[in-house]
């Protein structure tokens, strides 16, 4: 029978993968919401943004904040400028060939980062700290520094998507693409907006992943399946389902551990795709933006 | 209307004649030379690109020695060399030509495990001898009949031998975390048995998944086990994040990995606190044997590795066989390979001195650059040397080779 302290922590190392991995969730869902695609392209902006953070850490010193902000400035302007110059073009042909061209465009940047630095393993210049024990529970500084700056990235979204005029924009056109291009609202601006946040986001998750860990031009493609999952479970295309999904998939594959071996761990992020699409096809909190 | 010529029938036109020249060539070329001709199907690009020009290279070396000192049956040797691209379907296209065109008795080199399981089988229906640094346990359990033999240690073999060594460390409570590949059930199970063997205990094992950006909790499960070594058995990107999580959790026993998992940029990437100490395994070259030191003098290298000491090993092996059967066949090095390498004979440490003590009638006893090249019936070696280092400052230090 597993003590209360191990399953403590496993929902505390849950909570700190599923918040990393709602960031660029998040990205995902926001772009398939405006854009109505799902944009696999995402891995390689994750990648591009761990490996933006890494000049600004390593070459230029930066520390982590400035770091993290420059990895949402690149990845989201590579967002623009990729999505502009050759998704674009694919999207009146249907959604389906949309995402098989992001899936190419992902696999070709990715092989741009490749040859820019090598496939070698890159670390962050920051220390590596032991972790801190709260009675019979660990968290590491890292994990907590990584939990506020998720935190506070998404809490800027939604204050952008609450507040702002582009924000209300854009849950316009997600809501209803029609209507809003009636009342005057203009889709390319939105689509650009949506492209940078999104894939700023993919960014900033891909540096928080690297933070963790270390980052090589595979480190988005890693990780792409499980955005995707977090992203449907909580139900493509709703914001604060994607947060949702992402605990529920980052807890989830946590807990599987007291009964299974951690070989099938990332079997139950896709058993939980599953079972959301056959209970609520349309995922935890379904299909409306925000 | 002006007639003209449809320019794919033209190409086409082109590109027979081209081939019709080639075909010819060597037909002249082998009616004027007898050479003994041997294959080489080493990976000269791909991922295997680093190792295969130099096992070439090692395996031109010694057939230089052999052609210096007379050949083979009174013949030149000329080894013929085709790349394997480390891709099964290119590799087959290059056996068979070895095999079909060039009637190569041997071919060798195979170097990715699915290279050398796509070429196995057309060699050993084509009775040709086929020799490889291939690791995974599955080759030699191909119905080979005896076509095929490798100078890498299995599985198996690597397991028992890291386990000796851990035991000898003096660790008694040894954890084991294995990515999820083929080798890692066999090699925890050897591992746990030649622990128990030696008077130690493996506590626990498990298997984790690839690509997770986390190992924490894989982590306390291994730590709940008090162990005092943990046996890190995966590659690079995982075994990097599984530094980190037993730093940060502060476990302070010892850790132990394969060195294709933490290698130099591996240490380069992250803080010395959290490599300092850990010990790397890798199967080494015989250092010091007098093979070893011959093949050192031979490539003009100052520490020849593994696969460079292997493919001097096969050159030799299958010269002597060659000998040994007085004959130039596949069928011929394979009966006769185990007569040259292992049993009574005198010692010979190359290929020259080996071929000299044949012609006398003398029985011979091959001990390689690579190891003592004695092979089970399935082909695999009994035993090697492995290299042992240590990460001290950043710097990987060696410990020993044992």
């Amino acid at each position: 029978m597993p003590s209360v302290a191990e399953v403590g922590q496993l929902v505390v190392n849950g909570v700190m993968a599923g918040t990393i991995l709602a960031v660029p969730a998040i990205g995902l869902t926001a772009i398939y919401a405006v854009l109505r695609f799902p944009n696999f392209a995402l891995a390689s902006h994750a990648t591009i943004g761990a490996f933006a953070g890494y000049v600004a850490n390593v070459a230029f010193h930066w520390s982590l904040v400035p770091s993290v902000i420059a990895a949402f400035v690149v990845a989201g302007l590579v967002g623009i400028a990729t999505d502009e110059a050759i998704l674009a073009r694919f999207r009146p042909s249907g959604y389906i060939t949309t995402a098989i061209a992001s899936i190419a465009l992902t696999i070709a940047l990715e092989n741009v980062v490749r040859f820019a630095f090598g496939n070698d393993l890159r670390g962050y210049d920051l220390p590596i700290e032991r972790d801190l024990r709260l009675g019979a529970i660990r968290v590491g500084p890292q994990q907590l520094e990584n939990l506020g700056i998720a935190i506070v990235a998404m809490g800027a979204l939604f204050a952008f998507l609450a507040f702002s005029r582009m924000g209300k924009a854009m849950r316009a056109v997600a809501d209803n693409p029609m209507l809003a291009s009636i009342k005057g609202i203009d889709a390319r601006v939105v689509s650009r907006i949506v492209n940078f946040v999104g894939m700023g986001l993919a960014g900033l998750g891909g540096m928080l992943i690297g933070l963790d860990t270390t980052i090589d031009p595979l480190t988005g493609f890693r990780a792409i399946l499980s955005i995707f999952a977090a992203a449907v479970v909580g139900g493509l295309g709703s914001i604060p389902g994607a947060v949702v999904g992402a605990l529920t998939v980052g807890i989830g594959e946590e807990l599987s551990l007291l009964f299974l071996s951690p070989d099938y761990r990332s079997a139950v992020g896709f058993v939980a795709i599953l079972l959301v699409l056959t209970l609520r096809p349309r995922g935890i909190l379904g299909q409306r933006a925000y | 209307m002006k007639r003209t010529v449809d320019p794919h029938r033209r190409r086409f036109l082109a590109a027979s004649g081209a081939l019709a020249a080639t075909t010819m060539a060597p037909a002249i070329v082998r009616g004027q030379d007898a050479a003994l001709e041997l294959g080489v199907l080493t990976p000269l690009t791909g991922a295997g690109g680093f190792d295969g020009p130099r096992m070439a290279k090692a395996m031109q070396a010694v057939i230089d020695e052999v052609n210096g000192a007379g050949g083979l049956l009174g013949r030149k040797v000329v080894l013929v060399v085709e790349d394997g691209q480390t891709n099964p379907e290119a590799a087959v296209r290059a056996a068979r030509k070895l095999i079909d065109v060039t009637k190569a008795p041997a071919i060798m080199g195979t170097w990715a495990s699915a290279v050398t399981t796509a070429v196995a089988p057309l060699c050993w229906e084509s009775k040709t001898f086929l020799t490889t640094v291939s690791g995974a346990d599955s080759i030699t359990k191909l119905p080979h009949q005896g076509y095929l033999i490798r100078t890498q240690p299995n599985n198996y073999l690597q397991a028992g031998k890291h386990a000796q060594f851990i035991a000898s460390m003096g660790a008694k409570r040894v954890f084991m975390m294995s990515i999820q590949a083929p080798f890692a059930e066999p090699t925890q199970t050897r591992a746990t048995e030649v622990l128990k063997e030696k008077g130690s205990q493996m506590v626990g094992t498990l298997i984790y998944d690839k690509d997770k950006t986390t190992y924490r909790s894989e982590v306390d499960q291994a730590l709940r086990t008090n162990p005092d070594l943990i046996y890190l058995n995966g590659y690079a990107p995982d075994v990097t994040i599984l530094l980190r999580d037993l730093y940060r959790a502060s476990y302070a026993g010892h850790r132990f990995a394969q060195s294709y998992a933490v290698t130099q940029k591996v240490i380069d990437s992250l803080p010395h606190e959290v490599t300092e100490g850990v010990i790397t395994v890798q199967p080494s070259a015989d250092v010091g044997s007098p093979a070893y030191e011959l093949a050192k003098k031979r490539l003009g290298v100052a520490e020849p590795d593994s696969y460079e000491t292997q493919a001097t090993d096969w050159a030799s092996l299958v010269s002597l066989s060659i000998a040994k059967a007085k004959v130039a066949t596949g069928t011929g090095i394979r009966d006769n390979v185990r007569k040259i390498c292992q049993g009574s004979g005198t010692k010979v440490y190359s290929a020259v001195e080996g071929l000299k003590l044949l012609e006398e009638g003398k029985d011979i006893n091959y001990e390689g650059a690579s190891g003592p090249c004695d092979f089970t019936d399935i082909g695999d070696i009994t035993d090697c040397k492995f290299r042992y280092n240590k990460v001290a400052n950043g710097k990987l230090v060696l410990l020993k080779v044992a």
